[in-house]
């Protein structure tokens, strides 16, 4: 089972729903991976970014993951789950 | 932090000596016509709490380390603020009105770096005292109202020559504990949502000013404080029996107050300024700058919801496709997106002050400020074109409610056939709120005067312009020596 953890940007004009693109990333790769908010000093096989648009640049190099998956857009949901199911 | 329900219940220990419609309110927390700007005053601890928006909505305190809440936070970088505007847009988005937070966010940092150069030139003790209040605002997340705006009377005149001398508010007694002030401030946004008071002088000072040239924190429910609660168009609606779809924001909205100091103790460490008279310019000069960048996210994010209840009213209505909707709806999205340009802009051009903190960009603030006081104004007229005559004749709630009265409604309001009526009258009362009802206090007459009016813009941009440069520039290329 993977360990996972996600990240949103914080919002301000996002092009989608980002809470249900989380869900949609989730419940996709319940059966080899399991998400969870970041706690400090934990390590995580996947940091899951979810921007609402292109526009935000941060990679929140402070949690420590094996591998970054970013979406930027709902077309990029599809992607982002063959991704992580490829690293399971 | 606090959390969104533990920041209600704080306010309701506070003793306000609150005043509306001539009586005195003895639970304003409650209170149907204030409710709506408390919920959006709470917005800002209700979405610091959720992880799709704690980016935005909280920092890291350079004072502690931890975790706060980002409307308590001293920039860091010229990121902290442009998410300080991404996070105003996104607050804009939620509430369609003023969320009140933005003034004692703007007024903490205006006087964090204010005092630190005072203290350099002067030898005093402002900065250590400021942080001081500020570590525990920041611990307690507390809720903030910055106070500068005097009532100011003969504006011909400096403080210290006004016929009534409380017309700036000023200190009248000096003890060896601290100064009692007299005074009033106008316009105050969000003071009864607020914990705390953050009084700063109103406008530059000269030598004789010395009394009026003052600057400290202290509660909001403080003996001597005296609140009397700002009229808006349309706000009885809240009280109505139907009070639903009328009101257009049922939740949210937002409130000014007149603030009366009446002789009220100020103790020495809650005092920031005090007489120092060359340096209330500078305090006004930053705070007025901060919060001018302010309004490029906070009135974009309530132009959003505008634009989207207009882009509604059109489709609701079977006008949607008309090329001349469309290209409406594009110069509405045009003029939004120009003001959030200005706020990033300011932000991105940002430079860090001695304290430590960042400041923005001054002359691309008050730019921004300057088309704040244009823009949604054209915003909203667009919006009422859009919308057609019905937002402001259409029946009451009442009338909906009424069993004989609501099939005519029903039958003769109806637009496209698959909307529903009631949700067309909701859409163009939420215009109404926007544009002429309690919210346009907010959208409208606050962007012209909020954080200065526009001729207190113009005269910052005058002294910014670098025009001897501009000309030097001409002469080269026309060949003048």
């Amino acid at each position: 089972m993977l360990r996972c953890t996600v990240k949103f940007c914080g919002g301000c004009n996002p092009r989608y729903d980002r809470g249900e693109a989380y869900q949609t990333v989730r419940t996709s790769l319940a059966d080899v991976a399991a998400f969870s908010y970041p706690e400090d000093g934990v390590h995580y096989d996947v940091l899951l970014i979810i921007r609402g648009c292109t526009g935000c640049p941060y990679l929140y190099e402070d949690i420590d993951a094996d591998h970054r998956i970013i979406v930027d857009s709902a077309d990029g949901i599809p992607e982002a789950i063959r991704t992580i199911r490829q690293l399971a | 932090m606090m959390t969104k329900d533990q920041y209600i219940e704080s306010l309701r220990k506070l003793k306000l000596n609150l005043y509306m419609f001539g009586e005195k309110v003895e639970n304003p927390v409650d209170n149907p016509i204030i409710r709506p700007s408390l919920n959006s005053f709470a917005a800002t601890y209700e979405l610091a709490e959720d992880p799709q928006y704690e980016d935005l909505m909280t920092a890291t305190s350079h004072i502690t380390g931890k975790k706060i809440n980002r409307f308590t936070h001293m920039h860091q970088s010229t990121d902290d603020l442009i998410k300080k505007v991404k996070m105003q847009r996104l607050l804009g988005q939620k509430t369609a009105a003023c969320f009140q937070r933005c003034v004692g966010m703007d007024a903490m940092n205006a006087v964090f770096s204010s005092t630190y150069e005072i203290d350099e030139a002067c030898g005093t003790k402002y900065h250590e005292n400021f942080v001081k209040f500020l570590t525990r605002v920041q611990e307690e997340d507390l809720a903030v109202d910055g106070a500068m705006t005097d009532v100011k009377g003969d504006r011909s005149l400096a403080p210290s020559k006004q016929a009534d001398p409380d017309l700036f508010l000023h200190v009248v007694e000096r003890t060896a504990d601290g100064v009692y002030v007299t005074g009033a401030k106008a316009h105050q946004t969000g003071f009864v949502n607020s914990h705390e008071v953050l009084v700063m002088p109103t406008i530059s000072m000269r030598e004789g000013d010395e009394d009026y040239a003052i600057s400290f924190a202290i509660p909001t429910d403080s003996e001597g404080i005296t609140l009397i609660y700002g009229r808006q168009s349309c706000d009885t609606r809240k009280t109505e029996e139907y009070n639903d779809i009328d009101v257009g924001n049922k939740v949210y909205g937002g409130h000014e107050v007149l603030v009366i100091f009446d002789h009220v103790f100020v103790p020495n460490d809650r005092i920031f300024l005090n007489g120092e008279v060359k340096f209330a310019g500078m305090i006004v000069e930053r705070f007025a700058g901060y919060h001018r960048q302010s309004y490029g996210g906070c009135k974009v994010g309530v132009g959003d919801v505008l634009i989207g209840a207009t882009a509604l009213a059109g489709e609701m209505a079977g006008s949607a496709k008309a090329s001349h909707v469309k290209d409406k709806l594009i110069e509405m999205t045009h003029l939004n997106e120009t003001l959030y340009c200005c706020g990033i802009a300011c932000s991105s051009q940002g430079t860090k002050t001695k304290a430590g903190n960042y400041l923005i960009d001054l002359l691309l603030a008050n730019v921004c400020k300057q088309n704040v006081t244009r823009f949604p104004y054209e915003i909203a007229r667009l919006a009422q074109d859009l919308a057609g005559g019905l937002m402001v004749t259409q029946p009451s709630e009442a009338d909906y409610r009424n069993p004989v009265l609501k099939p005519y409604i029903e039958k003769y309001l109806k637009g496209v056939a698959s909307v529903p009526t009631e949700d067309r009258m909701r859409v163009l009362r939420l215009i109404e709120n926007m544009t002429m009802g309690t919210a346009a206090v907010g959208y409208l007459p606050e962007s012209m005067h909020g954080a200065g009016s526009p001729q207190a813009q113009r005269i910052m941009i005058a002294r910014q312009s670098n025009l001897e440069m501009k000309k030097e520039l001409a002469k080269k290329i026309a060949r003048i020596q």
